[in-house]
């Protein structure tokens, strides 16, 4: 029993920054934008917790300020990635790409002060968790059954036809982009704020990316990234636990997410799961294109 | 105008280049592996670098962080033409390639960390914790109330396994039914892997943690579940001043500023360097035990390593004086004790190091065995 407990303890806490990420990167490509600077956003995010946690330099800062902090990075990094992909109409996955970049080449830049702090006032990882999981209902439940769900989704459906009903689809893209960013911002937070209570360059160590998979790989849907983010915890948790106490090699253990990912996926495409992608998801919109 | 304006700037780089030429400036350039913020094996080679600038007048230091291995051939190539006359590359994964830029650019003296080869440029060097495992078993030893050690582990290279295996070794000679429990992350730096590694570790049973990891989750996730660790490569105890035991702590600084020393005066060519190979332990200063500089054992323990007792050649001793003696003993010119000296075997039984003997720097370089106590999946282990 201690030990279910313990693996599902485990697995909410490494799922509960790829759970508030994959939320974030939910609703922008449910608006049509795909955003691949998730790694980026999370670090810069990151960043920005734990400077206005440590109190530039003081040791001990606002917690509550530094969750902020983190949202905002997230957000003002985004809004670059909206610009050249919206406005711009650049390519989102060359323009995602570059913001990955630049996330984690500002943060470990203007990082380098606060390499080697320890972080007096750590937070705990309950309310990140709880926060995300509640989130999660809140916006399965706002894209299936209120208007401003609707909005998004007819804007990553069909934005010609949104435009048509009168909805400005470029001001819901860059919201819903602006969103993502504050999410990978918040996933950020968490890292440096309880689950690795410090700030090292390189600290996301591939987790945005991963919540950029498990978007694709829960269909979209807020509900089902629970459950994903919870697996990918399990998994994770279990490649060490396991280590060592059965004759599988080690290396299996390792490899096991990324096995996983691929069975599912094509699971998934036999069973046409993956149909629930956004028919314009990666477009540009300009209004009279079709 | 425009031409004049050139020809200006045309004498002026001249002028520099003449005034470099005669000053015969050392310019010792750094590749690594990791970002320097590590707080670990990347982050320890770039304070030494400050130190060494610190230490040597004239010399001018310039580095590249995050080289992948197996990439940093462009960035040698990048660092000879911006003029570096020495390049310490700080990677074991980096050693073919520094051996062929040495045989590229005969002028330029190289220095590869932890590797094996060697040309008449190039020389290697490495800091070992060897020692400094052993006594941090000691301790280890002393504290386990479950008898259970964990340990978080790279990569199962020979470094390693030599380091756990002293490790163990120490912990066993204290307490002989002791097992070091080891998971392997497979990464020098990930955080995330280390954290979740730990946290197995911890559900398992195990009541200590040590670790070899580039930053201080290990030590953060064991103070967190109210678990004593040993911190490793730099100072970690301000992440838990309560929990961290003792630790290792490297000075590459020693070895940069005694090699570009004797870069400086001649004693080093592109010439001589065949045979250059630093091997700087405790006797040379080149590690240190403890969790943060100048502390070797935080006092918050040593009451209960002075109760502690263990058996040496019949006699009970408390494992702080045993920890104390030996630091000094392998502190010293001639040191007379050293934790691989036989009779060893390894834990499937076979007998590794015969009575009376003392395994060389190659034995210890090359080592593939682990030490009785050791438990988990060894990748590349002699089963006898």
């Amino acid at each position: 029993m201690e030990e279910i407990w313990n693996a599902l303890s485990r697995a909410l806490s490494f799922g509960t920054p790829l759970l508030l990420a994959s939320l974030g990167a939910i609703i922008n490509e449910r608006a049509g934008v795909v955003n691949l600077g998730v790694e980026g956003m999370m670090a810069v995010g990151a960043l920005a917790a734990f400077a206005v946690a440590y109190g530039s330099g003081a040791g001990e800062g606002n917690l509550y300020l530094a969750v902020v902090a983190a949202a905002l990075a997230g957000t003002l990094l985004s809004l670059l990635h909206a610009f050249a992909s919206i406005t711009l109409r650049a390519n989102q996955f060359v323009s995602g790409l570059a913001l990955s970049m630049i996330g984690l080449g500002v943060a470990g830049l203007l990082g380098k002060r606060f390499e080697g702090f320890p972080l007096f006032n750590q937070a705990p990882e309950w309310p990140f968790t709880l926060g995300a999981v509640l989130l999660a209902l809140v916006l399965a439940f706002g894209l299936a059954y209120t208007r401003l769900g609707l909005v998004v989704r007819s804007v990553g459906e069909n934005p010609g036809a949104a435009d048509a009903l009168g909805i400005d689809v470029l001001r819901v893209r860059y919201l819903a982009v602006a969103f993502g960013g504050a999410m990978a911002g918040l996933a950020g937070a968490f890292l440096s704020l309880a689950y690795r209570p410090s700030w090292t360059d390189g600290m996301t160590v591939g987790l945005g990316w991963i919540a950029v998979a498990l978007v694709i790989f829960v269909g979209w849907s807020p509900l089902r990234a629970i459950g994903g983010a919870v697996f990918f915890g399990l998994l994770y948790y279990l490649q060490f636990r396991l280590q060592g106490q059965s004759g599988i090699p080690t290396e299996f253990f390792a490899a096991m997410p990324y096995l996983l990912v691929i069975v599912v996926l094509a699971l998934a495409g036999l069973r046409r799961v993956q149909g629930a992608a956004p028919e314009a998801l990666g477009r540009p919109y300009q209004r009279g294109e079709r | 105008m425009r031409t004049r304006w050139l020809l200006a700037l045309v004498a002026l780089l001249l002028g520099l280049g003449t005034t470099t030429a005669q000053e015969k400036k050392l310019k010792a350039c750094f590749v690594y592996v990791g970002p320097i913020g590590d707080v670990g094996w990347t982050f320890a080679h770039n304070e030494a670098r400050l130190a060494a600038e610190k230490a040597i007048p004239g010399l001018e230091t310039r580095y590249v962080e995050s080289v992948p291995e197996g990439q940093a051939m462009p960035v040698i190539d990048r660092l000879v033409s911006d003029g570096c006359n020495v390049i310490f590359t700080t990677s074991f994964g980096f050693m073919d390639q520094t051996l062929e830029a040495a045989k590229k650019y005969p002028d330029v003296i190289f220095a590869h960390a932890s590797g094996f080869k060697r040309a008449p440029n190039m020389a290697t060097y490495m800091a070992d914790f060897y020692q400094v495992y052993y006594l941090n078993g000691l301790m280890a030893g002393a504290l386990t109330k479950s008898g259970k050690v964990g340990y978080v582990g790279a990569f199962p290279i020979p470094e390693l396994k030599r380091h756990i295996s002293a490790f163990a070794l120490g912990v066993r000679a204290v307490n002989p039914r002791a097992t070091v429990n080891v998971k392997w992350i497979n990464a020098w730096f990930d955080p995330a892997k280390a954290r979740e590694a730990a946290e197995a570790l911890i559900a398992e049973g195990n009541d200590i943690l040590a670790f070899t990891e580039d930053t201080a989750t290990v030590v953060q996730t064991a103070a967190r579940k109210k678990i004593p660790s040993f911190s490793h490569y730099n100072s970690m105890y301000k992440y838990a001043p309560d929990y961290v035991v003792s630790g290792q702590i490297v000075h590459w600084e020693k070895i940069y500023i005694d090699f570009l020393k004797k870069v400086q005066n001649g004693t080093y060519t592109n010439k001589n360097l065949q045979d250059v190979d630093y091997w700087w332990l405790l006797r040379e200063g080149a590690v240190e035990l403890g969790a943060q500089t100048g502390m070797p054992i935080n006092p918050k323990f040593v009451p209960a390593l002075k109760a502690a007792k263990m058996t040496v050649n019949g006699k009970q001793v408390s494992v702080y004086d045993r920890v104390m003696e030996l630091l000094k003993n392998m502190s010293s010119p001639k040191p007379t004790f050293d934790p691989f000296t036989g009779p060893i075997r390894d834990r499937y039984g076979v007998l590794r190091v015969p009575a009376g003997k003392t395994m060389t720097v190659a034995e210890l370089n090359s080592m593939q065995w682990m030490a009785p106590g050791v438990v988990g999946q060894v990748a590349d282990e002699p089963k006898q």
